[in-house]
């Protein structure tokens, strides 16, 4: 964690509002991201990100500088996304529709490189248990070290090593299967 | 491993545009709302401990007041007793009220003949049977 960083939570805790503005430009794509990954909903991801921003707000006096602010960010937001996720108590699945609307608004900008595998990837990863999601998105998308994702999970090292092996292994089943079944249209 | 490549081109969303001032209305609201909470709760609190010692003076006043015995003074000045307010014919003891000098009582023990004291009725209304 930078100095920076530290120094506008800092001012978070106190109550400065321009440094909450600061954090929230600085961790605003990132966290949207996150839980677009998570929940493979656009709005939804927003929301659950402003909820997130708030809580950090709000909950600032309880972070400690002991761990770096990014993983208690990312605490924060894996939390709602798994409430949110037990809530919906269903797999969302992006349709074609919602990511062409989403195009047209200019909300974010799509991989022209997507394909029927990556469609396939993408359906495969929504239709993951979270406890093996996110430690995957974290690793391979998020690119934080098994340590870290342990200290945003609250979980062991150990456990997180097998989560994210499952994971892989769970997604690249599921993947072959799509391959060999060929249902993926380009 | 082929498909870890591939998550890595998985479409990578963004922030909408006005996201930051969305936050920072969301932020305003919040705290407005927090701030109403708060004075909402201290209300009722201060509400809560007031209705509480309205209560228990009120609860003293009219409910547990004990009356104390009455003096001299107080039949001088026309305060009637319990035994006046129900009448001649009520069953019970009649109050009397002696004052007595302690003092003097213990300093004349050793040389003074022992004390007698005569009970009459105080009150000269009373005409039934008196119980000492």
């Amino acid at each position: 964690m930078s100095m920076d960083e530290q120094e506008l939570v800092r001012q978070i805790q106190e109550g400065d509002e321009m440094a909450f503005g600061k954090i929230v430009g600085i961790y605003k794509n990132k966290i949207v991201n996150f839980l677009y990954q998570l929940t493979g909903d656009y709005q939804k991801a927003v929301e659950l990100s402003q909820e997130t921003f708030m809580r950090v707000y709000f909950k600032a006096h309880k972070y400690k500088p002991i761990a770096p602010f990014s993983s208690w960010i990312y605490t924060i937001a894996s939390n709602l996304a798994k409430t949110e996720i037990k809530k919906i108590q269903k797999v969302s699945i992006v349709s074609i529709d919602d990511l062409h609307n989403s195009h047209k608004s200019g909300a974010f900008v799509r991989n022209p490189a997507d394909s029927g595998l990556i469609r396939n990837l993408r359906q495969a990863l929504n239709s993951i248990h979270p406890r093996y999601k996110i430690p995957v998105i974290l690793k391979d998308m998020e690119g934080f070290s098994l340590e870290e994702i342990a200290q945003i999970l609250k979980s062991p090292v150990g456990t997180i090593k097998a989560r994210v092996s499952r994971g892989r292994n769970y997604l690249k089943r599921e993947l072959e299967k799509s391959l060999k079944d060929n249902v993926a249209p380009l | 491993m082929e498909e870890l490549n591939i998550l890595e081109k998985l479409e990578k969303v963004k922030a909408p545009l006005d996201f930051e001032q969305k936050v920072l209305t969301l932020l305003t609201t919040r705290k407005e709302k927090k701030q109403l909470m708060i004075k909402n709760l201290r209300l009722s609190f201060a509400g809560s401990f007031a209705f509480l010692v309205i209560f228990f003076i009120l609860l003293n006043v009219f409910v547990l007041q004990k009356k104390g015995p009455l003096d001299f003074a107080d039949l001088e000045k026309g305060i009637q007793t319990n035994f006046q307010k129900k009448g001649p014919n009520a069953r019970g003891y009649i109050p009397i009220i002696e004052v007595v000098d302690y003092s003097k009582e213990i300093q004349s023990l050793s040389y003074e003949p022992q004390t007698i004291y005569i009970l009459e009725q105080v009150s000269e209304e009373i005409k039934g049977n008196i119980k000492y």
